[in-house]
């Protein structure tokens, strides 16, 4: 295949490729981009004066997974992020690591500090609306248990947010200090494993890659889509700055009775100090317009070591360890995935001085009368982010934190966001219909679905039979519990069940033993 | 006791699912097995029709039966019943006496695979257990001609064939296992020679590779035990009788194979994807 520079007139290369996207003008006609995809490497190549070479095919696995409805352009018809009036009362969760540091009684405003973190793993609380301090007590959350929250009651009219001022020489800031600004800042992975990002950073020490995640999977859920569409270069100078916050030697903090952000043993801190090398900007490849948009804002900020690269819109690629897995089998210490709306908070952490106290998250699914992406405050209950987008046509089968295929279902619409909360789903009868499960005919589908490649079919079966030992012996340990084995089985067996079932009952059977 | 009260609340993730299921299976099976019935009567074989009413009335009732016994009644909701029947009904021969079939029906539906645990759980295909058993207990009336294999013509030859396009474009399995099955036996069947009857041997494969082998139940559980086991199915069926391959050929290897499923599957399984990177790292770097 010839490569653009002995391509005489500059022009794009044409593969016999399935789809080809007709030439698009992009920042005022500079640039003429094509998007080819290729059946097996789906990827971008995009021609104009000096040329962005043409990247070596990298080597990689076949992409495993199922091709879901998306059903996300509902909620990006309505595509400028909002923010809702503030509402009557909010929760917020205060993190394991942190101590509450207002009283009951207490007048808040938006931004200020409410909890101190708690040892150097610890990270800060920041209220997310103006108002009265009312209770601090345990109230239900949205992953179906109590945890400690405060509840601040609206008090007075809200004031507007004045707007924030850029700190001066942010972009000279050392590396160690901006791990403390993350962590005086509250800032924590927006992805639902919610991991303080200054604790993730020091695990991930000596990591030489950045990867910018903007996948999401996920039907209907678009958070991430918009943000990066309305602010590709806040993201992008995030990214920046978590590069520059991996050369921060960590320091060890005692998680749980382990040691963690040690530096390993096997890199030195004098390696460390360099900092990554690369930012990868990952996107799905049926986000085009994405694409070019990064593209050329990487393009035009001349950074050498940022790339755009693109998985197969299938779930779950595009999740954090699916990314690993694709673009670094067996060495997947050597990157770090951070969610592009963590990069965003970090820019304006680091850059603005604002605290974390608000995050992107698609209110959809098809009871919803108005879905859409918007800013959302931490703490603010379900209920009233539906309402924010003008209530449900109908009453909700199931409510639901996170996508349908990964998410966890609501008992009450009265629990908070929370930091990990990347959408908010009502969605009817239609959609989450329970099936009757009947036996494994052993078709073999979930073996071909699964991107670990465990074979769901005999663990399930050997967790039927409480042979949890054999379930054990067939990989369970290592489910990512993306749920696709459940999705495409023909006798709708409870598989994730099933694989939660021997996983508790093997590491049980491993303690004991 | 803890143990005892496994109730699995359908409150986990995944909330939507695939439109696949049983049913749609099954009945999509039956959809590529129609051409052939209607072919048979058109061409002057239909009493093939017989056979197919009492296979279809005495399988329903032994489901039913069985279902009473065991207390489920999946293979009737499913259409697993309708589907045994017919395709038993197509392997027994045209003019079997009715008490021969119910006998087949009996110990296919009920002993082969109720028995056995019903759905999914059967090792042994049952279909073809029984039609071994009666070649067993009833030579005479077994080697009668049969719609497939005696009297086939190029009609009931298309039809199989259609019903395999049908039945691939559902893409209930994985297309590459009949394929492999017919390459096989065609080449087996050029290197070694020996056919009299062209036709028959045609349709006989073509039948088992779209039929027989659509069920999974049987079938490794794993790609490459699933290409073994077709593979070695085919070989062992192209030379197990002396008159070259034949449905009773099929049955015989199809069977053996079936025995060796359990080891297939513990041999060939996936390797999961960490193991496969920690022995890259230890051993290929
Ligand atoms: S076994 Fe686990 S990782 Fe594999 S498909 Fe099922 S849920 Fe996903
Ligand atoms: S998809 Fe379902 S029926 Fe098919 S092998 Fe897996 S568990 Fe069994």
């Amino acid at each position: 295949m010839p490569s653009p520079k002995n391509n005489p007139k500059g022009r794009i290369l044409v593969q016999t490729v399935p789809t080809l996207i007709p030439f698009t003008e992009v920042e005022s006609g500079v640039f003429q981009v094509a998007m080819i995809l290729s059946n097996k490497n789906h990827r971008v190549t995009m021609t104009a004066q000096g040329a962005i070479p043409e990247k070596k095919k990298r080597p990689g696995r076949k992409a495993i997974g199922i091709r879901l409805e998306r059903k996300k352009d509902a909620s990006l018809l309505n595509w400028n992020l909002k923010r809702p009036y503030p509402p009557e009362k909010i929760h917020i969760p205060i993190p394991v690591a942190a101590e509450p540091c207002v009283r009951v009684g207490d007048i808040v405003q938006t931004g200020q500090k409410i909890a101190e973190p708690k040892g150097p793993g610890g990270v800060s609380l920041h209220a997310s609306m103006p108002g009265v301090v009312e209770r601090i007590e345990n109230f239900p959350d949205a992953v179906g248990r109590k945890s400690l929250m405060i509840e601040i009651r609206k008090h007075g009219e809200p004031k507007p947010i004045p707007a924030a001022e850029a700190r001066k020489g942010w972009t000279e800031i050392p590396a160690e200090e901006l791990l403390r600004i993350f962590q005086y800042s509250g800032l924590v992975t927006t992805d639902p494993r919610m991991e303080p990002v200054h604790v993730k950073l020091g695990r991930h020490a000596g990591a030489r890659t950045i990867i910018i995640n903007g996948c999401e999977p996920e039907p209907y859920i678009t958070g991430e889509q918009v943000l990066t569409l309305s602010h590709p270069v806040e993201i992008l100078k995030g990214a920046e700055l978590l590069k520059k916050a991996l050369g921060a030697v960590p320091t060890p903090i005692n998680f749980r009775g382990s040691e963690m952000g040690a530096v390993p043993a096997t890199v030195d801190p004098q390696k460390i100090k360099i900092g990554a090398e690369k930012i990868i900007f990952a996107l799905e490849n049926s986000n085009l317009e994405m694409m070019e948009l990064i593209k050329s804002k990487i393009y035009f900020l001349k950074w050498e070591h940022a790339e755009v690269r693109s998985v197969p819109a299938l779930y779950p690629q595009g999740l954090e360890s699916t990314l690993l897995q694709a673009w670094f089998p067996g060495e997947e210490e050597k990157a770090v995935v951070f969610p592009a709306s963590t990069a965003f908070a970090a820019y304006e952490a680091v850059a603005l001085g604002k605290s974390f106290y608000e995050k992107v998250v698609t209110v959809g699914g098809e009871c919803v009368v108005e879905p859409r992406s918007l800013w959302l405050p931490i703490g603010i209950s379900f209920h009233d982010a539906i309402q924010a987008c003008k209530g449900v046509m109908r009453e909700p089968q199931k409510i639901l934190m996170g996508g349908p295929m990964a998410g966890t279902v609501q008992a009450t619409s009265e629990v908070p966001v929370m930091v990990g909360t990347t959408a908010i789903l009502a969605l009817p009868k239609e959609v989450v219909k329970d099936a009757i499960a009947e036996p494994c005919i052993r078709c073999n589908l979930c073996v071909d679905h699964c991107p670990v490649s465990l074979s769901p079919a005999m663990i399930t079966l050997a967790a039927d039979q409480k042979e949890f030992a054999t379930a054990e012996e067939w990989g369970v340990s290592e489910c990512i519990e993306c749920g696709n084995c459940a999705y495409v089985c023909p006798s709708k067996r409870p598989m994730l069940e099933l694989i939660r079932l021997a996983r508790s009952r093997g590491e049980a059977a491993v303690g004991h033993g | 006791m803890a143990e005892a009260t496994l109730s699995y609340k359908r409150v986990l993730p995944p909330h939507i699912h695939s439109t696949a299921s049983l049913a749609k299976r099954n009945w999509g099976q039956l959809i590529a097995l129609a051409p052939l019935f209607v072919t048979a009567c058109l061409t002057g074989h239909a009493e093939i029709l017989r056979v197919l009413l009492i296979c279809l009335v005495s399988a329903v009732a032994f489901e039913f039966l069985a279902g009473k016994l065991f207390h489920k009644k999946e293979s009737l909701r499913n259409g697993e019943a309708v589907l045994a029947a017919a395709l038993f009904s197509l392997l027994m021969p045209s003019r079997c006496p009715s008490e021969v079939v119910i006998l087949g029906v009996f110990s296919a539906v009920f002993a082969a695979k109720e028995l056995f645990g019903g759905t999914g759980n059967y090792l042994l295909h049952p279909l073809l257990l029984a039609r071994v058993f009666l070649q067993l207990c009833f030579p005479k009336v077994m080697s009668e001609p049969m719609l497939l294999a005696g009297d086939g013509n190029i009609w009931v030859l298309a039809a199989i064939g259609l019903g395999g396009i049908i039945f691939l474009k559902q893409k209930q399995g994985y297309w590459k296992t009949p394929i492999l099955f017919m390459a096989t036996c065609f080449i087996c069947e050029a290197l070694l020679g020996g056919q009299a009857m062209p036709l028959t041997f045609f349709s006989a494969v073509l039948f088992t590779a779209f039929f027989l082998l659509a069920d999974p139940v049987t079938l490794p559980l794993t790609r490459r035990g699933t290409m073994l086991f077709v593979l070695c199915a085919a070989l062992l069926s192209s030379r197990l009788s002396s008159e070259g391959f034949s449905i009773q050929g099929v049955g015989y290897a199809i069977l053996l194979m079936n025995l060796l499923t359990p080891w297939l599957e513990v041999w060939l399984k996936p390797t999961p994807y960490k193991t496969k990177n920690q022995f890259k790292a230890t051993y290929l770097s």
